[in-house]
């Protein structure tokens, strides 16, 4: 009995300690991640800061002295970000919409379909991701210069149909699905279409949120191409504007620099929380998958 | 019109001491990122794992920086990195004194390492905890049961484990460095000034090509990244590729 007790004491004393130990690790683990997060507070003092114009107020502080609206009233002054965003977010669903409907169908193909070469097809689509799209980007602009496509959105959208990552992706998720399920939707006289459309489809929208997510990141976020592409004023995109606007002048004002940057952060921190988990699975997979 | 020209912009680049310098900084940039991010993504990767509360917050407060745009994160830093800005504060509670990190080579490139860091941070830390959560807790168990202790289990058992997590990350992370291109373009514009310190191989691309209209020599410096990506790209499968 007195033996027992004291196992139920040291087991007790375990308990605490790991709590214990638990709370530091917690405390020491916010501590550092606030230090990750307070370049964020800071940009949004400062853009809502009335008298940090050019220089940031100094010293930093985090609290807002002389709240106002100034730094936002410069930057959508002329429409032209709002305009950007109208653009970023018409590239972005048209591409997410090209390269699921190729993806889906390519990614079903490979999986379920039976045809010669396939799984050479399919090496040949793996090769294609070991090439950087920095290697491809000049021919790409001589190709859609020579169509006379510069200033438009179609080179924007349009290369998002060949995407070797997503196939992949998709191709193994369709993999796993049983082959049985089609096998019995077409002794029921469905044909192909209909059993990719009706029976598999609707089994495979955990990896169509994966691939929508990754590629809606992928084309808001994108820089270089836009850069390359887009040179006129009316056609930009939110990342080509942010970085417009902290050259334009020669002279880059903090107020309305960490203002602009607030405005391209904020819809992406808002989309963030409310998908966290899903995005922070769908780019883990991304992660093991893309080795 | 285009003419033939042999290997004449392949001799013109390799000789050429920007594109040289970019080579330098692109590596030197991404060295520093890797060698500062994977260790110090496993140790939190490592903390959070092992607590039971407060899991997911804690992931998204490293998360948030790498979903931001980069362009926009560079903003950002360019005032970040300021010398009233909040990295010189933090420094001088260490009483370190004011730096101007943008107007000297040598800080400048730690100023792009240290966003890169920031950004990354939140990748490396979610792919470590996949993988962490792959191992079985019935290693942990018996190593305790014979009198183990935390920090040598995680010696022994958790290291070894993680091998390809390292492999994996080390290998992304070069290649995704080699191709740093938007970070460095907002903290230093065209030229990667100050003094082409974060003029980067991609930045020397878009210079020559789509600045200078030197669409040769750009293609040449294009196939020379390409060259240096395969490379750890053919690395990477053999490391990885009789695993999966």
């Amino acid at each position: 009995m007195k033996r027992l007790q004291g196992k139920e004491a040291a087991a007790a004393g375990y308990k605490k300690r790991t709590q214990i130990s638990n709370a530091i690790i917690f405390c020491c683990l916010a501590l550092v991640g606030l230090l990750f997060i307070l370049p964020f507070v800071w940009m949004t003092v400062v853009s809502f800061e009335r008298y940090a114009n050019v220089q940031p107020p100094f010293p930093p502080s985090f609290i807002v002295k002389n709240p106002s609206w100034f730094n936002f009233k410069i930057i959508t002054e002329n429409g032209a970000l709002l305009k950007a965003y109208r653009n970023s977010l018409v590239i972005a669903v048209f591409s997410v919409a090209v390269n699921m409907v190729a993806v889906m169908l390519g990614g079903y193909a490979l999986a379920k379909g039976r045809f010669r070469g396939k799984n050479l097809i399919f090496t040949i689509i793996l090769c294609t991701m070991m090439i950087p799209f920095e290697t491809r980007m000049i021919p790409m602009f001589k190709m859609f210069a020579n169509l006379g496509l510069t200033n438009n959105f179609l080179p924007l959208i349009l290369p998002n149909i060949i995407d070797g990552f997503g196939l992949m992706l998709a191709r193994n998720f369709f993999s796993k699905l049983p082959d049985s399920l089609g096998e019995a939707a077409r002794i029921d006289g469905a044909g192909p279409l209909r059993v990719f459309a009706q029976v598999y489809l609707p089994l495979s929208t955990p990896i169509m949120a994966t691939i929508a997510i990754l590629k809606f990141m992928d084309s808001w976020n994108s820089f270089l191409w836009p850069l390359v592409i887009l040179t006129g004023t009316e056609t930009r995109t939110v990342p080509i504007f942010i970085s417009a606007f902290s050259y334009e002048g020669g002279t880059r004002a903090a107020g309305s620099t960490m203002c602009v940057a607030f405005m391209g952060i904020i819809p992406v921190l808002i989309v963030f929380l409310l998908l966290q988990k899903y995005i922070i699975q769908s780019i883990a997979l991304s992660g093991v998958k893309g080795e | 019109m285009e003419t033939f020209k042999g290997l004449a912009n392949y001799q013109y680049i390799l000789s050429n001491d920007t594109f040289r310098l970019a080579i330098f900084n692109t590596f030197f940039i991404t060295f520093f990122q890797l060698l500062i991010a994977i260790p110090l993504g496993f140790l939190i990767a490592l903390a959070i794992n092992s607590i039971e509360k407060g899991k997911n917050f804690l992931k998204a407060l490293f998360f948030i920086p790498y979903i931001t745009p980069a362009i926009a994160a560079g903003a950002l830093f360019l005032f970040v990195l300021h010398p009233n800005g909040i990295l010189n504060a933090f420094l001088s509670l260490f009483g370190v004194g004011s730096v101007s990190w943008l107007e000297n080579g040598v800080t400048a490139r730690f100023g792009a390492v240290i966003l890169s860091v920031w950004r990354s941070m939140g990748f490396n830390v979610i792919i470590f905890l996949a993988y962490l959560q792959t191992i079985s807790q019935e290693h942990y168990e018996a190593a305790y049961v014979d009198g183990c202790d935390r920090w040598h289990a995680h010696l022994y058992i958790t290291l070894p484990q993680m091998r390809s997590a390292f492999a994996v990350l080390i290998i992304m992370g070069w290649i995704n460095g080699m191709q740093r291109f938007t970070e460095v373009y907002a903290l230093g514009g065209l030229t990667g000034s100050p003094a082409r310190s974060l003029h980067t191989i991609v930045g020397f691309i878009y210079e020559r090509g789509f600045g200078n209209y030197e669409f040769g020599v750009a293609s040449a410096s294009a196939c020379v990244l390409f060259v240096i990506i395969l490379a750890f790209t053919l690395l990477n499968l053999k490391i990885t590729g009789g695993k999966d």
